[in-house]
């Protein structure tokens, strides 16, 4: 059964990332139901949604009594908004992207890349078929469009810079080549693999044959189950697969997405840190051997490049913190932060974001373009993660809190990093007994961010250099004994 | 490095079960013969070198400390102390001594950048360490106190560890190695020489973050219990009062009344009495009873343990409402 010629038939799609799963694929007697991956909007889900002849019907928030009725009314009716939707919307009967109506707050950012996820079913090759997917493009072609594509994330080798530079590294080096999907990194990546693991694939195995790779291997934490689980039954589902596609797993550890990290993990270390170079992994990697590590973001985007003969311009960002559920949104890159913070609902007066994952810079300027030029410019991280904080929220102890976890949570190796991230956490908590040293919290962050070893130290100091910056009067005030939050007050007291 | 071990008749099973906690890094010196300038002034550098090479070569126009380079023994690089940034045309701040002598590079001491890391690095190795030169076994063979000394550091920025809450206890169960982890700038010398020259695999790095430190493969807490075979190669690279052979622990103090190495902690994990030869009770216990190394068990056990200390439940990317300050 392929989903996009199933229009005689109404089509019944769930789509829920929830941890329990808890809508039934099969209801009384239909068997007209399918699973589809998460849409990326975490507040909506559990989402239905029914499909005929170019118009689909939406349920969000969904319940299993609900789904019953929605099957049994469709099924009586042959009509996809007899159960009362939420929302309908008319489409090309044939799409194989995500058809955005009005109104149920799926609107903000494009679904290119993001196409699939929560349409097509992820296993499914004959959905990914239709939807242009297992193209073979040659080894030139895809040299021409990595050229005009940046990695994304921090887990990526490529981080923000070009890939073909790298990829040259490979093709020429000789050994058994490994292409590392790392997916140890944020929300984006975990959303492509368990919604849309042929358009990582498919990238992943075209590189592979591109610079001649032996193998693919990917790699995400033990915890991400259900990615585990779709991946695996993605490889086997996997249409004349050339070589082998295998899964690592490494611990749950933030430090793990480095890339480095992730080949320590990969082999098996039961202690992870990071590796020094240069050489760098594309010619030192995987058992000394040539690897690339690229994030499903960056390979997703790869692959989806193949069907347009041109890369897409946009960037996932998640929204996450105060926010009632989570989001992961495809922003174009002409857009700001504010069109993906509109994917979420805040709990309460935006105040600040930290923008760029764990380490992300501090701001309270929406207006800033979501492209990486853009965020650099303005001191912000690229990693596609905007944590909102409301305004009851201090800064001073979110800033705090991150610089600790960086101090606990480093892999120990490096001094301005295992050190370092420690004298910065103190020197945030001096600011409570009156002792507020911004130009040394500057020095400190700026050795840290030139000697590191890893992009773990290098960032590490950006929470706190950049609320310094921006913030500096909730500083001042905590050093006065005042928390103009309301939120140290304890502390302060005492 | 620590990746590359090569069999040797009578270790072949202890190669395989080595596991000294550190990364597989690869072999950063340079792929050819190399000339390179270091402030101005030419040096030639055989295949193999890093840049530390060609500096120690030459008079350079600021100290560069790189406290934790050996270079010796196919010790290292750690490349773990940045003591040894440098700034250079073609690649900006690097580490000296694991960046490849690449020729033509042209090399700064001086570039404020490079120096202002040196400098910070340095007070940071000495934020986490007892300096009490006037207890300690090394005074004036130390290559920290040395390099503190050419530094012409008078107040390391961050203070040096004086809270004796935190202090670890000294490792004194031994008869013939002392372990001060407060001296300890974690150069991982000892591990190398222990793992990949001695081939003992006795010594690891484990932790992370500020609880990183040099522990034991077979999982136990103090030297006595531990398998080493006392051949002393770790003091012999250590480069600071961390480890010292017994019976000079106290050697170069300075007779301060009622001051030795021992009491500057307070706390010190005493000998059980067990131990009589060079071979520690878990050493002699294998060559007799276990010739295929009983580690091996402990090694997974160990690495187990680890995991699932380092498996924390909470999301990793979230610390939310943890404590603070
Ligand atoms: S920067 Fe931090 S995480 Fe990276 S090697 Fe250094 S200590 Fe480890
Ligand atoms: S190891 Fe001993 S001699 Fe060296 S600096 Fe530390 S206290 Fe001083
Ligand atoms: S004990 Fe000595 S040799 Fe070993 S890591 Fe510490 S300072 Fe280096
Ligand atoms: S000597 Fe280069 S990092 Fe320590």
């Amino acid at each position: 059964m392929t989903v996009t010629n199933a229009n005689r038939e109404p089509i019944i799609r769930v789509s829920d990332s929830g941890p329990d799963r808890s809508l039934p694929t099969s209801v009384s007697t239909s068997d007209t139901i399918v699973e589809v991956g998460s849409t990326g909007f975490t507040t909506i889900e559990p989402l239905v949604m029914v499909t005929r002849n170019g118009t689909t019907s939406f349920y969000p928030q969904c319940s299993s009594a609900k789904l019953e009725d929605i099957v049994s009314a469709v099924n009586e009716t042959g009509d996809v908004t007899a159960a009362e939707p939420d929302a309908t919307v008319d489409h090309d009967p044939e799409t194989s992207q995500l058809p955005v109506p009005e109104g149920i707050g799926l609107e903000p950012g494009v679904r290119d890349v993001t196409g699939a996820c929560g349409w097509r079913r992820p296993t499914s090759p004959a959905d990914h078929k239709a939807a242009g997917g297992f193209v073979e493009p040659d080894p030139e072609a895809v040299f021409d469009l990595g050229d005009q594509l940046r990695g994304r994330g921090w887990g990526d080798l490529c981080h923000d810079s070009s890939l073909t530079e790298t990829w040259e590294a490979v093709r020429a080096g000789d050994g058994e080549k490994t292409i590392v999907v790392n997916a140890q990194g944020p929300d984006a990546d975990k959303l492509l693999l368990g919604s849309a693991p042929f358009e990582v694939l498919d990238g992943a195995v075209a590189l592979a044959h591109a610079v001649g790779g032996d193998q693919v291997v990917v790699y995400t934490s033990t915890e991400n189950r259900h990615t585990i689980e779709t991946v695996r039954e993605a490889v086997s589902a996997y249409p004349d697969l050339s070589l082998p596609v295998d899964i690592a797993t490494g611990p749950a550890e933030h430090r793990a997405a480095e890339p480095t990290m992730a080949l320590e993990a990969i082999e098996g270390n039961h202690r992870l840190e990071a590796r020094i170079g240069p050489p760098g992994p594309e010619s030192a990697g995987l058992h000394g051997q040539p690897t690339l590590v690229h994030t499903p973001r960056t390979l997703a985007h790869l692959s989806v490049a193949f069907r347009h003969g041109e890369p897409r311009n946009t960037r996932m960002v998640t929204v996450r913190g105060d926010v009632e559920a989570p989001a992961t949104v495809e922003v174009p890159e002409t857009g700001t932060l504010k069109t993906a913070v509109d994917a979420v609902k805040l709990t309460g007066e935006f105040k600040a974001a930290s923008v760029g994952g764990q380490f992300g810079g501090i701001t309270d300027d929406l207006d800033i373009g979501v492209d990486p030029a853009a965020l650099s410019e303005a001191n912000l991280g690229t990693e596609g993660v905007v944590h909102l904080l409301a305004d009851e929220r201090c800064v001073v102890k979110f800033v705090g809190q991150r610089t600790r976890y960086a101090a606990e949570e480093n892999c120990g190796r490096c001094v301005p990093c295992r050190e370092g991230t420690t004298q910065l956490a103190d020197l945030l908590r001096d600011v409570y007994d009156g002792t507020y040293e911004p130009s040394k919290m500057r020095e400190l962050t700026t050795v840290m961010e030139t000697s590191s070893i890893c992009a773990f130290g290098v960032e590490a100091g950006r929470p706190a250099r950049t609320a310094v910056a921006e913030f500096e009067a909730e500083f001042e005030a905590h050093a006065d004994g005042r928390c103009p939050a309301g939120s140290c007050l304890e502390t302060l007291e005492v | 490095m620590s990746s590359e071990h090569h069999d040797t008749a009578d270790a072949p099973p202890l190669t395989e079960k080595i596991a000294p906690g550190t990364a597989s890094d690869p072999s950063t010196g340079s792929d050819a013969p190399a000339t390179v300038t270091v402030d101005g002034q030419e040096v030639s550098v055989t295949a193999g070198s890093t840049l530390i090479d060609a500096i120690e070569a030459v008079d350079t126009d600021e100290y560069v400390p790189a406290l934790c380079h050996y270079g010796r023994e196919g010790i290292g690089p750690r490349s773990e102390c940045r003591t040894c940034m440098v700034d250079t045309d073609a690649y900006g701040v690097v580490p000296a001594c694991s960046f490849p002598a690449e020729d033509g590079l042209r090399v700064e001491t001086d570039a404020s950048e490079a120096s202002q890391a040196r400098d910070v690095n340095f007070d940071l190795v000495l934020s986490n360490h007892n300096l009490r030169c006037t207890t300690c076994g090394k005074n004036g063979r130390c290559e920290l106190q040395d390099g503190a000394i050419e530094q012409e550091i008078e107040e390391p920025r961050y203070g040096v560890l004086d809270d004796r809450d935190e202090y670890e206890p000294l490792d004194d169960s031994s008869s013939f190695i002392q372990i001060d982890r407060n001296k300890c700038i974690l150069c991982n010398r000892c591990v190398e020489a222990c793992n990949d020259v001695q081939v003992e695999g006795v010594l690891r790095v484990e932790g992370s973050g500020n609880d990183t430190r040099i522990g034991f493969q077979s999982d136990v807490e103090t030297m006595e219990e531990s398998t080493c075979v006392s051949c002393g190669h770790c003091a012999t690279v250590c480069p600071t009062g961390s480890l010292v052979e017994k019976g000079i622990e106290d050697a170069t103090t300075i007779p301060l009344p009622g001051f030795t190495q021992k009491n500057s902690i307070g706390k010190s994990h005493e000998n059980t009495g067990k131990t009589k030869g060079p071979m520690t009770p878990k050493k002699r216990q294998q060559e007799t009873t276990e010739p295929q190394m009983d580690g091996g068990n402990d090694l997974v056990a160990s690495a187990d343990a680890a995991a699932t200390e380092d498996n924390s439940p909470t999301d990793n990317w979230d610390d939310g409402e943890s404590d603070w300050p």
